[in-house]
């Protein structure tokens, strides 16, 4: 194929028909290498309406980045690549079917995992009957993904729930006092249950004591009596297995009660809403990269670092700053493309060969897929919020130039 | 005649046929799981409608059942190695048992207004929801299916999930084609025009919704067992969701909750809509036309899409010159007066309490066969109680009553018209959706004798035929005047050859002319031997048609006697009229 | 083990106070389903509507929202209008009228989702967070405001129907349209202003949301069991009803999570929903 790229490229300036696919791309990249001939049609859907759509709009945006970039250069074996983003309604049988309906009716070459667990695990079953490889950025309990041709595009590692809490005690050991106590508290959402669970073990094991452990509906609306029950627990760590704004609920509910815990995590919070509030300050939470050093540095991190924050602003949406969700997609892209590439096929099987044997550089760094579940090592991150702004503080070597962890 | 019926015949078997041998056909397997997800919601939605749009009892709770089904087969599957087609039947059976132990709870309460049963079915569904949440059932975990096998009803799975879905829709269809045409059906419909005239009509009101709540909730709970399987991986939020019973109860409404088949038109239509906006740049202005569309349909097809188009091919078709109208000439000549000693009716010490109200204070009544007693009293003596206690639409608190000889006093309403008791109602209450001839069908089905079909049918347009409203048979009750409307309640009471007929007030609010009319009429229902019961302020009725009078006075029966002497009685008129007066 | 006294009694505040918002949501939902036979599901959306156009005043305009509410319950009112031109002029029934507000409700969403994007919004403010110390116990003053709120209205509301002639006629035409005409009032304009009011209090309770909640377009579904209960509980068409009822469930809800595990509140109040109910079925 890149043999052919001289002729290809003579094609694409005569026929105008990939300016679309291409038009927003700089000229100056259209010069250095035009993919051109038939496009490589990958599919996929995301929750853009209903209760998930929350982050779909942020993973669109990340997309069509990563589209642009990828056209921008080589495509898909020279061929440029073309994205069919679907809307499965935030339901996991809509998820299904519509991945039947990339794969058998608009006959895509390749797809590309939907946001949330159920969608993940609806197209999963799809991908397998039709052995498609299949790579998502969102699956928080990586023992579900049970098929041998999905792969994380977000390094969780096999076993987080066993991996992260030990971050998070590392990191606690740090502490002056360390804390002996914690209280965990979750959200009854399958994977903020299921750290959860992990964490209360993990702490057990290594001597921090769980004096309570609280469960509440995801969605729950009054955390009044839960802020009681936790500041008369009074532990040395709040451990939240938190999605969207209940962070802010919860530490505004204990602010009421006149009580600040002393350091507290977070799991899944909404990043802006929570690093903007009064309340927010040093509070933790959980990452896989910020846009800072050593992050930045990465090949092509600090364009679509850019980039993003220009679409989002444009977007209107709140937190206009690249994160683990965006940085999640972008990832699955960077997987795809080397993927394709690499393998030099548009074959499943061969790609995912090749993605099994062979190390992926993507936005998080070298990513291996050899161990349980297509993991491989884990690599999720601690951040705090430090004046209004998420910094990464744990591990010290990741952590952003002259950022260190803050006790409370 | 036989071409209309033909047509649809031949494209439902037609149409079940292409259904049938869709999978054959190499369409790719997208289509599969479309279908699946059609077949899907026009079964739960036609599910729903088999208790909230025949029988008028509306749920928002068909998320618990459906969900209850999904769960016991995610359940038993998972933990319990069930092969998954052997836990369907019992998903149903699990959902329909959750549905006849609300239904067994909240029927037994009188007065059960529409929106209670609406929230209560809600709040059923958020406790079953919390329950499987915090139990091991769930837990918050979600349970993943992945690991399941699939039987291999057809070579693929997308093939097997549509002929599992397409079976499911069929089965479903046809309950609810056999419920609207059947027995129960009629009842349901009653129910839902008017549970207490259904009741006294011989409609067994409880055990007909306990068995269409059964219904609903079981075909939700089968409906999710297999989607149970097509999902593959259940969470409590994503399957009591909100959306479920909303959409069911849009879908239903939009086709038309009310028609067998609306719902499926409703359900198609809705999933269809869904589909046709999936893009991702067009995702969420879809959702607002979509939503659009509906409010539309709704505000100029208020009864749905189907009894919408029924009504346009009504009136498009020539009106053709249908025989049905009775051979029976409603003159009927008077014979004599033939009473025998037999007592119909045995009233003793029949009381009735309202809280601290004695309405009733223990009333003796003989009614010999084939006598006409007119009941009169001044307001609030307790005749209309008087009928309500011997109809059993109030149940007695005291004393005893018997029709031609057996014990009613403690039988439920339907069970006293089901023994040959009938009334009417001083204000008509007909089943305003239903025709006359419905009505009046309806009647004889409940009340009368066992007979088949045709035979009910001739009953039936004897009496509107006997009560002179020949020709308005297809007509609804709301096109009748107050005069007509008060001989469809005749009709409909005579309908169910009672041995013993409660009037109650048919002569009040017609003109004279229209008295007239309706006194020949009593009169010729007394000539075919029935024994009549009739409550009347109209003085001059009551001595030209009652053979005997019974006064009631505060509850307690005053005299009693030939019309002419209780009328010169100066204890009666001075009830009537003021001791003063008889003074 | 056994839950402390200040636990308790800080669950029950808290719970009351919380309660309020289910109440003053209520409000405007009971009035228009108990008087005017209109289950109006949009009343959520316009919620919500109204606290988006909060949270864009002050995070845009720094319009602070108790001068922003100025501007929105008019507005929120004028939607009430037109809302209900739409139901008389169909003369639409009671199971209509839940299925077009639901539409509507989704309509609103959509537009909601279009501007602010379906991303999580939180409107901060310094006085979010104020209590006020009473013994062992602390009172969220924003919580207790809205409370006041909640009652002055539903009070005033109460009177209104309870002591006027018009309110008196209102309710009477509830049970029967010919009764009203019968008082000589004109009940079609009643209902008019009846459905602004409506619309108007879902305005107020907008306010609040974006003070306290949440905000995400998905969140217009959130409340809507709960809130539905409470305005049974409260009986249809009675604004002191729904605010008892409210602060009712939000204390059970509060006492559920103070003692049992915190998910299993949903089945306290839905439970006491359902035992009320059934122990008096003419209860709404």
């Amino acid at each position: 194929m890149s043999k052919g790229m001289g002729a290809s490229r003579r094609r694409t300036f005569l026929g105008g028909a990939l300016a679309a696919t291409a038009g927003l791309v700089a000229a100056p990249a259209i010069l250095r290498a035009a993919p051109s001939g038939k496009p490589v049609r990958v599919g996929g859907t995301l929750s853009l309406t209903g209760f998930l759509a929350q982050t779909a709009v942020i993973h669109k945006i990340a997309s069509e980045i990563m589209v642009e970039e990828i056209n921008s250069r080589d495509g898909f074996l020279g061929r440029p690549v073309e994205f069919i983003l679907l809307d499965d309604q935030s339901k996991p049988d809509v998820a299904r079917s519509l991945y039947e309906k990339l794969i058998t009716v608009d006959k895509v070459d390749l797809i590309q995992g939907p946001y949330a667990t159920a969608p993940i695990l609806a197209a999963m079953g799809v991908a397998q009957r039709y052995g498609k490889v299949m790579i998502q950025s969102s699956m928080g309990i990586p023992k579900l993904q049970t098929y041998d041709m999905a792969f994380p595009a977000t390094p969780f590692g096999p076993e987080p729930d066993k991996s992260y809490p030990n971050v998070i005690l590392d990191a606690m050991a740090t502490l002056s006092p360390a804390p002996k106590t914690m209280v965990v508290l979750t959200s009854k959402f399958p994977s903020a249950q299921f750290m959860a669970q992990g964490m209360r073990v993990e702490a057990e094991k290594r001597g921090v004591k769980v004096p309570l452990y609280l469960e509440y509906e995801a969605g729950n609306r009054d955390f009044g009596a839960i802020a009681a029950r936790v500041k008369e627990a009074n532990a040395d760590f709040l451990w939240v297995g938190s999605l969207g704004l209940e962070s802010n609920q919860i530490l505004e509910a204990l602010r009421k009660l006149d009580y600040k815990p002393k350091n507290s995590f977070h799991l899944y919070p909404a990043p802006g809403p929570l690093a903007l509030s009064p309340d927010g300050n040093l509070v933790w939470s959980s990452t896989f990269l910020e846009p800072d050093e050593p992050f930045m540095s990465r090949p092509g991190m600090k364009k679509i670092a850019e980039l993003y924050k220009e679409r989002a602003t444009k977007a209107n949406l709140p937190y206009p700053i690249i994160d683990a969700q965006a940085a999640g997609m972008v990832s699955e892209w960077q997987i795809l493309e080397q993927g394709v590439n690499g393998a030099k096929s548009l074959e499943d099987k061969q790609i995912a060969a090749w993605l099994k044997k062979n190390v992926v550089t993507t936005i998080y760094g070298p990513t291996k897929f050899d161990g349980l579940y297509n993991h491989g090592a884990p690599a999720q991150l601690i951040r705090q919020v430090q004046n209004k702004e998420w910094k990464v503080v744990w591990p010290k070597d990741l952590a952003a130039p002259g950022v260190k962890l803050i006790g409370g | 005649m036989s071409v209309a019926n033909t047509i649809p015949k031949a494209a439902a078997v037609l149409g079940i046929v292409a259904f049938a041998i869709l999978p054959t056909a190499g369409l790719p397997a997208f289509y599969d799981s479309f279908f699946y997800l059609v077949f899907f919601w026009v079964s739960l939605a036609t599910s729903w409608a088999l208790l909230s749009g025949f029988a008028g009892y509306f749920s928002l709770g068909h998320a618990a059942f459906f969900g209850v089904g999904m769960y016991t087969t995610a359940t038993l599957t998972t933990k319990a190695d069930v092969p998954f087609l052997a836990t369907v039947p019992v998903a149903a059976a699990m959902a329909a048992l959750l549905g006849v132990g609300i239904g067994a709870v909240v029927f037994r309460m009188k007065r059960l207004r529409g929106e209670l049963f609406a929230l209560l079915t809600l709040a059923v569904t958020f406790v079953v929801a919390t329950i499987i949440l915090n139990t091991p059932i769930d837990g918050g975990a979600g349970v993943f299916m992945s690991a399941v096998p699939m039987p291999h009803i057809m070579p693929t799975q997308t093939g097997t999930i549509y002929v599992l879905g397409f079976l499911m829709c069929l089965a479903t269809l046809g309950i609810t084609w056999w419920v609207a045409h059947s027995r129960l059906g009629m009842g349901l419909f009653a129910i839902h025009d008017d549970e207490d005239v259904a009741e006294a009509k011989g409609v067994p009101t409880f055990r007909y919704k306990l068995i269409a709540f059964a219904l609903s909730a079981g075909i939700a709970g089968a409906v999710g067992g297999i989607h149970a399987m097509y999902v593959g991986f259940l969470t409590v939020g994503g399957t009591f969701e909100l959306t479920v019973p909303l959409y069911v109860v849009l879908m239903s409404v939009l086709g038309g909750s009310r028609h067998w088949f609306g719902p499926a038109v409703g359900a198609t239509v809705i999933t269809a809509l869904l589909y046709a906006f999936i893009s991702g740049g067009e995702a969420m202005v879809g959702r607002a036309v979509v939503a659009l569309v509906l409010i539309l349909a709704i505000l100029w097809l208020p009864d749905g899409v189907v009894p919408a188009v029924k009504a346009w091919l009504k009136r498009r078709q020539r009106p053709v010159e249908e025989k049905h109208h009775a051979e029976v000439i409603p003159v009927v000549p008077e014979g004599p007066r033939t009473i025998g000693t037999r007592h119909i009716l045995e009233v003793r010490g029949a009381a009735k309490r309202f809280g601290g109200l004695q309405a009733l204070g223990g009333v003796d009544l003989d009614v010999r066969e084939g006598e006409i007693l007119g009941l009169v009293g001044p307001n609030g003596s307790g005749k209309t109680t008087l009928i309500n206690v011997i109809s059993g639409f109030y149940p007695l608190s005291g004393g005893t009553i018997a029709v031609d000889g057996v014990q009613i006093g403690n039988l439920p309403a339907h069970e006293i018209a089901r023994r040959g008791v009938a009334r009417t109602y001083q204000i008509p209450r007909p089943f305003v959706n239903m025709s006359v001839l419905d009505n009046v069908t309806m009647a004889a089905t409940f009340g009368g004798p066992l007979r088949n079909q045709s035979e009910i049918r001739d009953e039936a347009l004897h009496w509107i035929g006997f009560t002179g409203l020949a020709g308005k048979e297809q007509a609804l009750p709301a096109e009748l005047n107050l005069h007509e409307r008060k001989f469809l309640e005749l009709a409909r009471a005579l309908a169910a050859r009672p041995k013993l007929l409660l009037l109650d007030e048919v002569l009040s609010g017609l003109n004279p002319a229209e008295v007239d009319n309706a006194i020949r009429l009593v009169r010729a229902i007394r000539a075919q031997g029935a024994t009549i019961v009739f409550v009347e302020h109209l003085m001059r009725a009551m001595v030209e048609l009652s053979d005997r009078v019974a006064v009631l006075n505060e509850g307690k029966l005053f005299a009693l006697g030939a019309p002419r002497e209780i009328m010169r009685d100066p204890r009666v008129v001075s009830i009537y009229l003021g001791k003063a007066y008889a003074a | 083990m056994m839950p402390s006294a200040t636990l308790l009694g800080q669950a029950l505040i808290s719970g009351v106070l919380a309660g309020g918002m289910y109440g003053l949501l209520a409000l405007g939902l009971s009035l228009s389903w108990g008087l005017l036979r209109l289950v109006n599901l949009s009343h959520f959306a316009l919620a919500f509507l109204a606290a988006y156009l909060t949270y864009e005043m002050g995070t845009t305009y720094h319009i602070d929202p108790w001068w922003s509410v100025l501007l929105i319950v008019p507005a929120m009112f004028a939607i009430g209008l037109v809302q209900h031109w739409i139901f008389d002029r169909f003369k639409v029934n009671e199971l209509a009228s839940l299925l077009i507000t639901f539409s509507f409700a989704v309509m609103l969403e959509v537009g909601i989702q279009l501007y602010w994007t379906a991303d999580y919004r939180r409107f901060e403010t310094h006085y979010a967070t104020w209590s006020i110390k009473a013994g062992p116990f602390y009172i969220p003053v924003l919580e207790l405001i809205l409370c006041l709120v909640a009652g002055v209205l539903a009070w005033g509301t109460w009177l209104w129907l309870r002591k006027t002639y018009v309110g008196k006629a209102l309710r009477a035409s509830a049970e029967d349209a010919d009764i009203a005409a019968a008082y000589g009032v004109d009940h079609k304009k009643l209902a008019y202003l009846l459905s602004g009011l409506g619309a108007a209090y879902a305005g107020v309770a907008g306010t609040f949301i974006a003070l306290i909640a949440t905000l995400a377009p998905a969140q217009i579904w959130a409340w809507l069991g709960v809130v539905f209960a409470v305005v049974i509980i409260g009986r249809l068409g009675n604004p002191l009803g729904a605010l008892f009822a409210g602060m009712l469930i939000g204390a059970s809800e509060s006492i559920a999570m103070a003692i049992l595990s915190p998910a299993w509140a949903p089945v306290v109040s839905f439970s006491v929903l359902i035992a009320i109910l059934l122990w008096d079925p003419e209860w709404s």
